[in-house]
């Protein structure tokens, strides 16, 4: 287990302020609700690749995630880890992002697996998406081709430590960079990308919508957005395709 | 009639397509190689005298240095339980060539990925629109002229991960020995 060096988070502090200044009272209440949200962790496993295969033990008697307060959730908008297990290609990544904006804050990105570092074994591959935090805010690398439960367990004790501390905020730089991870999403999903989620919105409403919130790639965004529909099936459709 | 009796009746039954060269690879498996104007003919004397309605698979390859395409039709008759393999050859350019669909609906479906993949069409085939890869807007990926690495190097970004613990390893001696690098070379 270890979590990358690279990954950046421009976080500046939280939206309220500068702890020490507030009552003690609110400090301590501050510090059971992060121990509190640390011990009670709902996972949505969007199983990828082949790391999915190290869960069922992690999860079972033998290692037992749930001693830790970690269970599986069957809904995006209920859980609060989406855990991303193993190679991305670009169509699933598209997946992986609906998923994503779907979770409610506050809401926690593990990737296991090399693929989801730089592409793995797969790094000469055409369809696969290379560095994860790209697209998404990871808070936490669980690198291994695969990691065994061991490491997996290890690392959801270290995201653990990490709420419980406050220090696993990457979500919040979703939404403070929107601009940087909508851009790199354009690069490959072509400037016509758009999810049904108003993340700029979801911003403004957690109070997190910064400088970099807002820039020239949400523009391209707010130009061609369409109203909320659901996404076309395509796979099996005779209809006509728009070029 | 006993499987036995079956196989040389297969042999004489193919002998009626013009042309056609066949090589006993096993007990069950027969390649045969024929001029493209005449598959569809064999197509049909497999299956409506030989029990051939299985299509299990078509390949395709390139051959880039030759200017062609080979497609291979993999066909299994439960009568006969003898693997045919039709070998055809195209000219890479331009590319094009008749839908089996009518004989065979799972063509449409094999026809279909060849397409996206290396980029030849199938005249008659009911759909011919992007089948697995909806995201790709670049050449089709299995041709051998495509070249993957070029294109990954193009459009993602590196991210290199070496650890403080693999640096350790590394010192003693172990690690990864081929970085990278030095395979791209």
């Amino acid at each position: 287990m270890s979590d990358l060096k690279q990954i950046s988070i421009h976080a500046e502090g939280d939206a309220g302020g500068d702890p020490k200044s507030e009552g003690l009272f609110t400090r301590v209440f501050d510090e059971l609700k992060a121990f509190c949200r640390s011990r009670s962790l709902f996972m949505l496993h969007y199983c990828t690749g082949c790391g999915a295969i190290e869960l069922p033990p992690a999860m079972t008697s033998r290692f037992d995630m749930e001693r830790l307060g970690i269970q599986p959730m069957v809904t995006p908008r209920q859980a609060d880890i989406l855990l991303v297990t193993g190679y991305v290609s670009i169509k699933t990544l598209k997946r992986i992002i609906l998923t994503y904006e779907q979770m409610g804050g506050p809401k926690y990105v593990i990737g296991i697996c090399s693929c989801t570092v730089n592409g793995g074994m797969y790094w000469q591959s055409y369809a696969t998406a290379k560095v994860l935090n790209e697209y998404l805010p990871v808070d936490l690398y669980i690198a291994g081709c695969m990691p065994r439960p061991e490491a997996v367990i290890t690392g959801m004790r270290q995201l653990m430590e990490n709420i419980r501390t406050g220090k696993a905020d990457s979500w919040k730089d979703y939404y403070r960079r929107y601009d940087h991870y909508l851009g790199n999403q354009q690069q490959l999903f072509g400037e016509r990308w758009q999810t049904p989620t108003d993340v700029i919105g979801e911003a403004d409403h957690y109070g997190l919508a910064g400088p970099e919130t807002i820039g020239p790639h949400t523009a391209l965004l707010q130009q061609h957005q369409v109203p909320l529909q659901p996404l076309e099936m395509r796979l099996g459709s005779r209809q006509e395709r728009k070029p | 009639m006993s499987r036995q009796s079956l196989a040389p009746q297969l042999e004489f039954l193919l002998q009626e397509i013009e042309g056609i060269r066949i090589h006993r690879k096993g007990p069950r498996r027969v390649r045969v190689d024929l001029a493209a104007e005449t598959l569809p003919a064999l197509l049909e004397l497999l299956k409506g005298r030989a029990g051939y309605v299985h299509l299990s698979a078509i390949t395709c390859v390139d051959w880039m240095e030759q200017e062609e395409f080979e497609l291979v039709y993999h066909l299994w008759s439960y009568e006969t339980r003898v693997l045919v393999m039709a070998h055809i050859r195209l000219p890479r350019d331009p590319g094009v060539y008749l839908s089996v669909y009518d004989l065979f609906k799972p063509a449409a479906f094999f026809e279909r990925d060849i397409h996206e993949m290396f980029g030849l069409y199938f005249e008659g085939s009911p759909d011919m629109g992007k089948f697995i890869l909806t995201e790709w807007e670049g050449p089709p990926p299995m041709r051998k002229d495509f070249d993957g690495e070029a294109w990954v190097m193009n459009h993602f970004n590196w991210q290199a991960y070496h650890p403080d613990w693999l640096k350790e390893i590394e010192a003693q001696g172990g690690g990864i020995t081929t970085r990278p690098e030095d395979v791209r070379r």
